[in-house]
């Protein structure tokens, strides 16, 4: 009786039928417009693994349901429509699921166990140096961005990885109080992706550094000479590059230039007003005139298919998940752990805005993903390791809180 | 920890408002921009779109057809001399006009607006979907008059609205072409007769501007209209002469219009006193009255695309603001703007949003929707634009104007004449409207390179007066 009110109280599984519902649906639309049987597969597939993986791995792992599910409704919304517009990049983004979500159990344990952070620290800093500093050498471009590097055949955009380790390093550095260490350090990175203009990450990084700042000092002064230097920086970077300043002016005005380099923004632009309300519908629309549609503007190509409202819903999934992320963080029983929670669900949050403000033209685009849907693996392995962190620290607390029970019942049992 | 956890709601705070942000800029965005973008000829989608479906009719105010669906493609009113007065209101299929009716107005025309029950039969009967059909606010044979009587081979610009409701009844742009014999010679011409001018053409407003420099001078000048200026037909500013009345400087000659106040000065436009209008004023002032009357606006109609018109904001030299005050400088306004301000003056001072769409209908009849005028703005008070209407209607009855007279009515107007770089004569301009309450019409007229407001432009304004007091 009371394990039946227990279930029927737990928010997680209400959502996980919504969702299952939703994907099973949409793959069999897939799949009667095209006949293809991957799509049937998946239509099949897709719930039964989202409700695994839901139901399943809280029960081997230390894993936050709710989070889960959250995460999960939005790494399937990712191959649904990767899979429609093109179904290899689907079922490899399927594939990058997998391997993320292990990714995650081992950053969850991670921080659920690990006890020495100091070594992790020492070792974090030179790593994530050295990692940024790859693509320099022997890296790619892409979309005037120098972020990429092939590793076997495979590749790889190290500024993703490294933004775990900013975040481990910052939370702890920032709770031994070590606070001109961190800003050396995330100034050093920042330095770096400047060097590769990657423009999009170094943002994330200083945007979430100044919350950490605050959270841990409060100091409003420090938050204000921070915004002042990244303003100068931004001056500096506006003036030092072209590739910003004819960012900033597609930005101004993406119409002056509609066939070249206003294209994208333009298309992105007009695939949101087609979609209108209700979105023009799954399988319906052409999105794929918009370039990079699968990976920086997969958020207007939601928006085309499934309308606005839609779009609204996927933006408050990104707010729950946030919200989740300061739930943990007010929680906490440490400084750390209340700032790897909040960094946490800052840079999901950050990123997301980044992104789709970039998509509608709120802010200047910029070549960030948007977290568990772009197409990538790197993106969605970062991702769902931030998410991993989280849950960590979600498991830290609880096993706390369990301890502090365990001796309060001591300490009753010896009176 | 209690420190942390008070600055970790705050964060949570933030966090939120940049999400609340992003729904409220997409919502502002998609409700100002949205038929734009929508309208777009980049938009692809809305192009494959129009494969399925059978694009609606169009007609005007009284019912004409200016365009429907045929077997081979889009038709155009029969009447050659309506089809080519038509064709920048309307566009054309292959979208050489950018923003007419045909691409501006898809989103009605090739039904997306049709209901799932539409669709659901066309789709069933096998046939394809039928867009609605839209009635425009524009009079055919008033359009097609205007162009016979449209100085022959000039370029330029005529819009006629009803400044009670902004109506536009007739826009027209010059040279014209026929949507359904496009040439390689059309699309050659020097002329740009796919330019449309009316909406798109950016002029200097030259002296029909002096109705502005006068409202400015009406608000911010004490006893501006009792007060008395100088015209020496010659006014210096440092090395700079601006020229008045007739006098040529390479010739020599020099003639004034002497001791005149305000009312005279605008009568025969006065270049002397309004650079000294302008300069007391101040650039300030000048631009403050300027911009209520939607100069460096973005204009977002609902049905139609306007070109924003400009007032400097650079290189603000004396010269250049006293030149201002006479509508020249870097002024830069388009013929539907100049016929919007003088609305303004016409309808008490509120200014009307301009109006093509009058009415969506079903391809059954039904009438999806009708829409209602719009004010724009409030752009001056009701005394001020008395005055001007006082003004202008001195104009036509004893000054520059007096070619637009037409006995027994009261005709109101302001003549200009626009000086344009590289260019041998000047713009002739005729802006006016008639003082009665059953024809509250109002119209801007602009001949490229012809001469003088009062000689090209009035006659035109008479005439097209003329037609719509004939009641036609």
């Amino acid at each position: 009786m009371a394990d039946r009110k227990k279930r029927r109280k737990d928010p997680a599984r209400g959502l996980l039928s919504v969702v299952m519902l939703f994907y099973f649906l949409a793959f069999l639309m897939l799949f009667i417009k095209d006949g293809d049987f991957r799509s049937i597969l998946l239509a099949l597939c897709v719930p039964a693994l989202t409700f695994a993986g839901v139901m399943g791995i809280p029960r081997l792992f230390p894993a936050d349901k709710l989070l889960l599910s959250l995460t999960n409704f939005l790494c399937a919304l990712g191959v649904l429509v990767l899979y429609r517009l093109n179904p290899e990049r689907g079922l490899t983004q399927a594939a990058n699921y997998f391997v993320g979500v292990v990714c995650m159990l081992v950053c969850t344990l991670l921080v659920r166990y690990w006890k020495n952070w100091k070594v992790l620290t020492f070792l974090m800093v030179p790593a994530s140096f050295a990692l940024l500093l790859l693509p320099l050498i022997i890296g790619t471009e892409k979309n005037g961005a120098k972020n990429w590097i092939m590793l076997g055949g495979m590749s790889m955009q190290p500024s993703e990885v490294v933004k775990l380790a900013v975040l481990c390093v910052t939370a702890y550095l920032l709770s031994k109080r070590r606070t001109v260490l961190t800003v050396m350090f995330v100034g050093i990175c920042l330095a770096i992706l400047m060097l590769q203009k990657d423009l999009g990450t170094a943002l994330l990084y200083y945007f979430v550094t100044l919350l950490l700042v605050y959270v841990s000092t409060g100091s409003l002064p420090l938050i204000g000479v921070g915004l002042l230097g990244g303003a100068g920086a931004a001056v500096m970077g506006y003036n030092m590059f072209a590739h910003v300043r004819r960012r900033v002016s597609i930005w101004l005005d993406p119409w002056a230039d509609v066939d070249n380099a206003g294209y994208q923004i333009v298309q992105a632009l007009i695939a949101m007003v087609n979609g209108g309300t209700w979105g023009v519908g799954l399988g319906l629309g052409n999105a794929s005139v918009i370039p990079e549609y699968y990976n920086d503007f997969i958020f207007s190509v939601i928006l085309h298919e499934f309308g606005v409202v839609f779009g609204v819903i996927v933006l408050g999934i990104y707010v729950m998940i946030a919200i989740r992320g300061v739930m943990i963080a007010m929680r906490a029983r440490t400084a750390f752990e209340a700032l790897l929670a909040i960094g946490c669900a800052a840079m999901i949050a950050l990123q997301t805005f980044v992104i789709v403000g970039g998509n509608i033209k709120l802010i200047p685009l910029t070549g960030v993903t948007l977290p568990f849907i772009s197409y990538g693996g790197t993106s969605m392995v970062a991702s769902l390791c931030v998410i991993g962190l989280l849950q960590g620290v979600q498991s830290r607390i609880q096993a706390g809180v369990s301890e502090d029970k365990w001796l309060a019942g001591q300490e009753e049992g010896v009176r | 920890m209690k420190a942390i956890r008070r600055h970790i709601k705050r964060i949570a705070g933030v966090l939120l408002c940049l999400f609340a942000l992003l729904v409220a800029y997409g919502a502002y965005s998609l409700t100002t921009h949205g038929n734009r973008w929508f309208a777009s000829n980049v938009n692809t989608y809305v192009r494959q779109q129009k494969q399925h479906v059978e694009a609606g009719s169009v007609y005007d105010r009284n019912g004409y057809l200016l365009a429907s669906t045929g077997g081979n493609g889009r038709l155009y009113a029969e009447d050659v001399r309506v089809r080519n007065a038509m064709v920048h209101v309307l566009g054309d299929e292959k979208n050489n006009v950018s923003n007419g009716v045909e691409s501006f107005m898809s989103v009605h025309l090739y039904g997306f607006r049709a209901s799932f029950r539409d669709r659901a039969k066309a789709y069933f009967a096998g046939e394809r979907l039928r867009g609605d059909d839209v009635v425009l606010t524009v009079d055919a044979d008033l359009s097609a008059y205007i162009s016979s009587v449209f100085p022959e081979g000039e370029a330029g610009a005529v819009v006629v609205m009803n400044y009670k409701t902004g109506e536009v009844l007739g826009e027209l742009s010059f040279p014209q072409f026929d949507p359904m014999q496009v040439t390689q010679s059309t699309k050659d011409d020097p002329q740009k007769p796919f330019f449309n001018r009316a909406v798109q053409g950016l002029y200097a407003p030259g002296s029909t501007y002096k109705i502005v420099t006068a409202a400015s001078a009406l608000n911010n000048l004490t006893s501006a209209q009792t007060r008395s200026f100088q015209c020496t037909g010659l006014y210096q500013i440092g090395e700079h002469f601006i020229t008045d009345a007739g006098t040529v400087l390479a010739e020599n000659k020099v003639t004034s219009h002497g001791q005149l106040n305000l009312k005279r000065a605008f009568q025969v436009s006065c270049n002397n006193s309004f650079a000294q209008i302008a300069l007391e004023i101040g650039d300030e002032n000048l631009k403050l009255t300027s911009e209520a009357m939607g100069f460096n606006d973005n204009f977002l109609f609902r049905d139609l695309v306007v070109e924003n018109s400009s007032y400097p904001l650079k290189n603000r030299t004396t010269k250049e603001i006293a030149w201002t005050g006479a509508g020249q400088s870097e002024l830069l306004v388009t013929p539907m703007h100049m016929c919007m301000i003088t609305s303004a003056v016409a309808n008490g001072g509120v200014m009307m949003e301009p109006m093509l769409l009058k009415s969506v209908a079903a391809p059954d009849g039904e009438v999806r929707a009708s829409y209602a005028p719009r004010a724009y703005e409030t752009v001056m008070t009701a005394e001020t634009s008395a005055v001007l209407k006082d003004y202008m209607r001195s104009v036509v009855t004893g000054g520059t104007g007096t070619r637009a007279d037409i006995p027994g009515i009261a005709v109101c107007g302001k003549t200009g004449s626009a000086e344009k770089d590289g260019q041998e004569d000047t713009d002739a301009w005729f802006v006016g409207f008639l003082d009665r309450q059953d024809t509250p019409y109002a119209l801007s007229i602009v001949v490229e390179n012809a001469g003088g407001g009062g000689s090209v432009a009035a006659p035109v304004a008479r005439q097209i007066f003329e037609y719509m007091l004939s009641g036609r």
